[in-house]
């Protein structure tokens, strides 16, 4: 028997009720085939309620802005327009679907490259703009001048920071007005004052890391403060998104598994990995080369928490915490969360066709394909949960380990090129539930492939008594099952 | 002792011998073989040179840089040897976890470059790791950069054959000793020393420490990360163990404390790695046996990491006139002042309003003919006594109203009169429209 190196998925409670009765499941995939997605509007505006906590603790007042690219759901974002949150667009139909969904102008942010109908529909409904270049803001004004569009709000995304002493390495980003063109961008914004509105600067990040974003904050709140010494009066600062989320329920699995796929890189133990791949690792004559690229599945400091920790690190050069210098300056703090929003808002759910070995390989046959579950190709590092059709004959109780294959007749189509350890070995009919894929995972990629279908979606509420409800995800309304 | 270079005092190290009664060891003589006692305080002061001293011409004349990944003693090592013959010195590192290190590093001169972070929508095509970057940087039509490469260059090891191996077994009179034990960074003072070891003595068994993976010991590798070092062979070593940090700092404590060794955490892994391993043999032995651990570097950069995980270790007799020591009662008792309110109580009788914020933000807006006094420096003032007259009527002035509540009932309780505080703070007096003057 292989030692098995799980990864199991962590579940909120509501999720560990709802898969403790697989009927319901079952009752969906027949109904709708597979795969199916599950979202949990219920969830989210607990979510909103978690970031406000840290805000309150900090005495901040600012925005929580959803990034509206991380899931297409109209039922989480329905359920967003009755908390405190706002929605954060990148995309002209992002943008309408926002505003029918029940969120006022001044809840939207229209942030990203923009194209002209883009930019006209936020400048015609009176949406704040998150300038991302100078061109942006040229095409803006001429638009509202030429049409006299009342003035539009704007802040503008700054990228390309500068730390002193200790030089902090940022990947260079393609978004965004470079900090060393600020002061230009401050005259047009004075030329062009009949036009547009300057709110305040913004950045978002391409990292996780900590450092960096202090970095990015402390210059922000530098040149904000430029802004103001030159007669504006700017309301906050928008620091982006990147705060998140944890998908393992235990550290020490996540250590293992790592652990044990360096050691099969190096061939000291059974490949892990279809090919024996190493996502990112390779072995260079004995010796360890290039590093696992992969999401950090396991994380301890995500979400609300992370937020609270960048607001409590030291500016450089203040001698104060970041927090308590937003606050002080009376400027407002709005932060763009995705996945760590719709954290636990998701279950991605398909059936087994086939299972079958090649070459001494277990692989398992999904009715799903590789983009349904997964964003821009990254490799899960999370088990799905196995719901079987019936109880096992005895004699097939084994833990094995499976690749999982998908619904596309391509060699590449896997949806798990690592080995996933089973207590037994899922068979045909069985349900293949993936947790927690409301961010990015469950419908950023999905395509038509094969004229294959992409997942319908099903808002599912717990209701008071315990019982399960559910809408397709277009019918869900907040008042839905509240007032008749 | 006279000399013409600090560049002499490196190697020759003292072999100190751990008193029975700290190790309870009844069988074995336990040694510390203390490297912190090189010119710049680690093992790596011996790498560092043996590393650059046969290039070093080359290295000047060419005016070349000195690169090495590292975020620490090598770092501190080659900036030192660079600066002592004109050359400089960058360091290309993930994270700087010892805050210490890092001032440190800058005062001598040293350019530090931290690596991004990992991105939260991951490009599965990203080739950001730390070595690679480096060889990027090499490899750039302009670098004129020497690197020294400490996990791959054959010297590393080399010094400890020559310098490291050779000393300990000169120090125990020709003897060899039975086990040797040594944290694993880049590998090379392990496997150098071992390397002198074995060939005099086949039978002596060489312990590697590593960390925890969830953990961080600094200069010790991981389960994974040892596996990226080139020098590192598992071969080399008979048992491989792992130390938890809190372990480490009790077995750095022990040191510190009762031998007067100012030891780092990873002279600390050494220390419990081997008592715990030789603990489990000694009862066993018939005959007396000898063990060498490593010492690698002195404590003092390592303070705020100990403070963050031995918050205890530094603790302060908590001051007298502190807003800490402060009742809730205390608190509430003093009178909420509201905006119109306290316009016009300053309109009457204009008491002195102090401003209890950052510069940066009171340079920006405050309310007119207020006095900025940032917080934590009227906390210093206050501790030693009250800084405005007990009569003199004040109006303190926070944020949102809160720090500035317990300032005031730190100044009532201190015996002043009048002490008021602004309900709402600063955003209040915004958010009604109060006049605030700025630049």
């Amino acid at each position: 028997m292989l030692p098995s190196l799980l990864l199991e998925p962590a579940l909120s409670d509501r999720l560990e009720r709802f898969l403790a009765q697989p009927e319901l499941l079952f009752e969906m995939v027949r109904a709708f085939g597979a795969p199916v997605n599950l979202v949990f509007p219920q969830r989210i505006a607990e979510n909103v309620k978690a970031f406000q906590q840290i805000y309150d603790e900090h005495h901040l007042r600012g925005r929580i802005l959803y990034a509206h690219k991380t899931n297409r759901s109209s039922a989480l974002l329905r359920e967003l327009a009755i908390t405190s949150a706002g929605v954060d667009v990148a995309s002209l139909r992002e943008l309408q679907h926002a505003l029918v969904s029940g969120f006022a102008p001044d809840r939207i942010i229209a942030g990203g490259p923009k194209n002209p109908e883009f930019l006209w529909l936020a400048a015609c409904a009176g949406i704040p703009v998150n300038i991302d270049s100078r061109r942006e803001l040229d095409v803006l004004t001429t638009m509202v001048r030429a049409f006299q569009i009342p003035p539009v709000t704007v802040t503008i995304r700054l990228s390309g920071f500068e730390s002193s002493g200790v030089r902090i390495r940022s990947k260079a980003s393609r978004f965004g007005v470079p900090v060393s063109q600020i002061d230009a961008v401050l005259d047009v914004l004075e030329q062009y004052r009949d036009a547009v509105r300057f709110d305040g600067m913004g950045f978002h990040l391409d990292t996780v890391s900590i450092p960096e974003k202090v970095v990015a904050l402390t210059e922000c709140l530098r040149i904000t403060d430029r802004a103001r010494q030159r007669g504006f009066d700017p309301r906050g600062i928008d620091i982006g998104g990147g705060f998140k989320a944890n998908y393992l329920k235990h550290q020490s699995q996540w250590e293992d598994y790592t652990t044990a796929l360096h050691q099969a890189v190096l061939g000291k133990r059974k490949p892990l990995s279809w090919n024996g791949q190493g996502f990112g690792l390779r072995n260079d004559g004995g010796v360890l080369a290039g590093e696992l690229n992969a999401y950090s599945w396991f994380d301890s400091l995500t979400g609300p928490a992370y937020l609270d920790r960048l607001l409590s690190e030291e500016a450089p050069g203040f001698s104060r915490p970041l927090g308590t210098l937003l606050l002080e300056n009376m400027y407002e703090l709005d932060i763009e969360p995705g996945r760590a929003l719709v954290d636990q808002c998701g279950l991605t759910v398909t059936r087994v066709l086939d299972e079958w070995t090649v070459g001494g390989n277990q692989l398992v046959r999904l009715d799903m394909n590789r983009d349904d579950v997964t964003m821009l190709d990254n490799e899960v590092f999370v088990d799905p949960v196995i719901l079987p059709r019936r109880e096992r004959r005895d004699g097939n109780t084994e833990p094995v380990g499976v690749y999982f294959v998908g619904n596309i007749c391509l060699e590449s189509d896997f949806i798990s090129r690592r080995q996933v350890f089973c207590d037994q070995l899922p068979e045909p009919g069985d349900l293949v539930a993936f947790a927690n894929t409301a961010g990015y995972l469950m419908d950023f990629s999905a395509n038509h492939a094969l004229q294959q279908r992409i997942a319908r979606k099903i808002a599912v509420v717990e209701g008071d008594d315990g019982a399960w409800r559910w809408w397709l995800d277009e019918e869900y309304w907040p008042f839905s099952g509240r007032v008749t | 002792m006279r000399i013409d270079s600090v560049i002499e005092l490196i190697g020759n190290t003292p072999l100190l011998r751990i008193h029975p009664d700290i190790h309870r060891l009844h069988n074995i003589d336990l040694y510390a073989k203390l490297e912190l006692f090189n010119p710049f305080g680690s093992v790596k002061d011996r790498i560092a040179w043996n590393i650059i001293q046969p290039d070093l011409d080359g290295i000047r004349l060419e005016e070349r840089t000195l690169i090495e990944l590292s975020s620490g003693n090598t770092a501190k090592a080659l900036a030192l040897l660079g600066s002592m013959h004109g050359v400089s010195m960058k360091t290309v590192t993930n994270r700087i976890k010892a805050p210490e290190m890092k001032r440190l590093l800058l005062l001598l001169g040293a350019q530090i470059e931290e690596l991004p972070g990992q991105s939260e929508c991951l490009d599965p095509a990203d080739t950001t790791d730390p070595l690679s970057q480096i060889y990027r940087d090499l490899s750039a039509g302009d670098s004129s950069y020497f690197h020294t490469d400490q996990y791959f260059n054959p010297r590393n090891t080399q010094a400890h054959v020559f310098g490291t191996g050779a000393e300990i077994v000169t120090d125990l009179d020709g003897q060899v000793p039975d086990y040797f034990i040594a944290g694993v960074g880049t590998s090379g003072s392990s496997t150098g020393t071992a390397l002198v070891l074995r060939k005099y003595n086949p039978d002596v068994e060489v312990i590697g420490i590593i960390s925890h993976k969830s953990d961080f010991i600094p200069g010790i590798r991981n389960v994974d990360e040892v596996h990226e070092v080139g020098l590192f062979d598992p071969s080399n070593y008979d048992v491989i163990e792992a130390v938890t940090s809190a372990e480490a700092i009790d077995g750095m404590m022990t040191l510190i404390r009762r031998c007067g060794v100012l030891s780092g955490p990873t002279g600390g892994a050494a220390y419990f790695g081997a008592v715990r391993r030789l603990r489990t043999i000694d009862a066993t032995l018939a005959a007396r046996q000898t063990a060498v651990f490593i010492v690698c570097d002195r404590v003092e950069s390592y303070l705020s990491y100990l403070q963050q995980r031995r918050p205890e270790l530094f603790q302060e007799p908590p001051r007298r006139n502190s807003v800490d020591v402060l009742s809730r009662d205390e608190i509430t008792a003093i009178p909420a002042m509201g905006v119109q309110e306290a316009q016009g109580w300053i309109e009457e009788i204009q008491p002195l309003v102090i401003d209890l914020r950052g510069p940066f933000a009171f340079a920006a807006l405050h309310i007119e003919n207020s006095v900025n006094i940032v917080d934590e420096l009227f906390g210093e003032l206050v501790a030693g006594g009250l800084p405005v007259g007990s009569r003199q009527p004040v109006l303190l002035v926070c944020p949102v109203g809160e720090k500035s509540r317990q300032y005031a009932a730190l100044l009532a309780r201190m015996g002043h009169q009048d002490a008021r505080s602004l309900d709402g703070g600063v955003v209040a007096w915004r958010d009604a429209g109060a006049p605030l003057v700025g630049y």
